[in-house]
């Protein structure tokens, strides 16, 4: 059973903000899609190991510097004197 | 003039090289193209006419300086099209979201610089749902794209505008991305060839993520050949995808080939419309005179693959799209009279309905409590699929089954009703679940609607694939291109 205030504070959460309508539908919807999870419940699995990386994490790239040739940023539109700004920390 | 438009991608670079017609001529037809059909069909969200125009200029000056083949590309004067979830450098990169509206990447997916330097000329990029998230490109801020096949129906998704475009002669090819179908379900509904390569065959570089241990980018085309073109072109490791394999991939080829051990999967075709299911036997008696061994072939986990598919799409969904804050990258709202968790919560509502469903089922099904009833029992489901699936390989070459249990339907049928629209993905999320790689082809019309055979293989067996669809399409003879 999923609830009008689950789904209120996960959506607070994800940091969404929810329509008093949208709280409604969801909880409708999403009760029924995690209903349809539950089949999950049906098999058992407890021999099985969940799936893995196919590759080893440490496998990683030689360490040279290719340099990016452009400015990774430059869609911000929230730059000022060469910084990203964003919004203040209570 | 010759309609240069409806030509394959083979087609295309023979004409070039041998100079029958220019890449001017050619892209200046398509462009006119898209300019007068595309009102009908919503395929592209963007459209580059000055920079296609220009990269066909410079492919016909080296063409008359005597450049040989191998430095034209093994591409060159192709036009090609872009879905709008893979960044092109310079260009708009939406994924068809007010939450990346003015988006324009400072790179180019991996993808994208690989067919770029094969000398492939991206026209445009193409319409998807939001993020890559649904089955019929309705989810999209840009409205739906429309099936070329008859414009009152949809052209499945996510990648409809790369299917459509491709069935609509608006370009020769097109790059898609598929995370449980998206690329071989609008191959399906309009007609074209779609792949979903092995995991780790092809970068994710640029593809923005949405559920990053599931999906591939994918081509799409006219023809088997014009696939097997592209992937020459884009498979391969790449030092920054961690996930690519370096496992030697050889060049693709085509080549007639029979004395192929023939799967046919009963759940697929017993949960199929009545008219796929007999458009897929006869495809399978089609191979049967051909020489190949048919049989039909059960897979009992696949009752499990949705629930599984769902969960971890919607558990990954929900921490990539964690990403978007809109201070980085995003539009125009400042942040001054915000307090920092106000603000991510009112730039956030800028996200379309179903992605901020799947964030929240997602963060459901990972909430503490859930996570080893729903994400870890779905990772379990993987393995039982994965071992499965890799016994049939042994019996058989090659699996087939429908790719879409339903025929194309109307806009708006399944739009209200989330879970109707995931039960579409069926038949296509085991290649996603099993990292294998899988193929949906043209094999017929219903009431002058398409429908797909879906070819899958085990995993890195591309050529056995493209040798099979190859066999099916030179036969079968399915007609492509709809007048528009």
């Amino acid at each position: 059973m999923v609830s009008r205030d689950e789904i209120k504070h996960l959506g607070w959460l994800s940091r969404l903000e929810l329509t008093e309508e949208e709280i409604s539908k969801f909880t409708l919807q999403i009760e029924e899609i995690i209903g349809y999870l539950n089949k999950l419940d049906s098999v058992s699995l407890s021999e099985i190991e969940p799936v893995r990386s196919r590759k080893n994490i440490s496998e990683l790239r030689k360490d040279r510097i290719e340099p990016f040739r452009a400015d990774p940023l430059e869609g911000s539109k929230n730059r000022k004197d060469g910084f990203i700004k964003g919004p203040r920390l209570n | 003039m010759v309609n240069l438009c409806s030509l394959t991608a083979e087609q295309i670079v023979k004409g070039i090289r041998n100079e029958e017609f220019s890449a001017e001529e050619y892209i200046s037809q398509i462009l006119e193209r898209i300019e007068k059909i595309d009102d009908k069909v919503n395929a592209f969200v963007v459209v580059d006419n000055s920079g296609a125009l220009e990269k066909a200029r410079h492919i016909d000056k080296m063409v008359r300086s005597g450049e040989d083949g191998k430095d034209l590309g093994s591409l060159a004067g192709v036009a090609v099209g872009v879905k709008d979830n893979i960044c092109t450098r310079g260009l708009r990169t939406t994924c068809a979201s007010k939450m990346l509206q003015d988006y324009v990447p400072p790179y180019d997916a991996t993808v994208v610089r690989k067919l770029k330097d094969d000398g492939a000329i991206v026209v445009g990029k193409l319409n998807l749902d939001e993020f890559a998230m649904g089955s019929t490109t309705e989810f999209s801020m840009y409205g739906s794209t429309h099936n070329p096949w008859n414009t009152k129906y949809v052209p499945g998704g996510s990648s409809g505008g790369s299917g459509a475009s491709v069935a609509a002669s608006e370009c020769a090819i097109s790059l898609g991305s598929d995370t449980g179908g998206s690329v071989r379900c609008p191959a399906s509904f309009c007609s074209v060839v779609g792949l979903k390569p092995t995991y780790g065959c092809v970068s994710r570089f640029g593809l923005i993520s949405y559920a990053n241990s599931l999906e591939q980018v994918g081509p799409m085309g006219k023809t088997v050949s014009d696939v097997v073109m592209v992937m020459n072109s884009i498979s391969g490791i790449d030092d920054n995808d961690q996930t690519t394999v370096d496992n030697e991939i050889p060049k693709y080829t085509i080549k007639p080939s029979g004395n192929i051990r023939i799967g046919l999967l009963k759940e697929m075709v017993e949960g199929a419309e009545p008219e796929i299911s007999k458009c897929i036997y006869s495809a399978m008696d089609l191979f049967s005179s051909l020489g190949c061994e048919c049989k039909e072939t059960s897979m009992k986990s696949i009752e499990y693959a949705l629930a599984s598919y769902y969960t971890i799409a919607m558990a990954e969904s929900s921490s990539n799209l964690a990403r978007y804050d809109n201070i980085r990258y995003g539009f125009d709202l400042s942040s001054d009279s915000y307090e920092w968790n106000a603000y991510f919560a009112k730039v956030r509502s800028y996200l379309g309905e179903e992605v901020k469903r799947r964030i929240i089922a997602g963060s459901y099904v990972l909430s503490s409590g859930y996570y080893g009833k729903y994400y870890l029992k779905a990772q379990k489901v993987r393995t039982i699929l994965k071992q499965e699936i890799t016994s049939l390989f042994k019996s058989f070459d090659i699996l087939i089954g429908p790719t879409m249990p339903v025929m194309p339907f109307k806009f708006g049928e399944k739009i209200d009703d989330p879970l109707k629209m995931y039960m579409v993905d069926i038949n296509t999320v085991i290649a996603n679940l099993t990292g294998i790689p899988a193929i949906s082809i043209p094999a017929g019309f219903s009431k002058k609607l398409p429908i797909g055979l879906q070819i899958m293989a085990g995993e890195f067996q591309e050529q056995m694939l493209f040798d099979a669809a190859f066999l099916f399409e030179n036969t079968a003879n399915i007609q492509r291109s709809p007048e528009l």
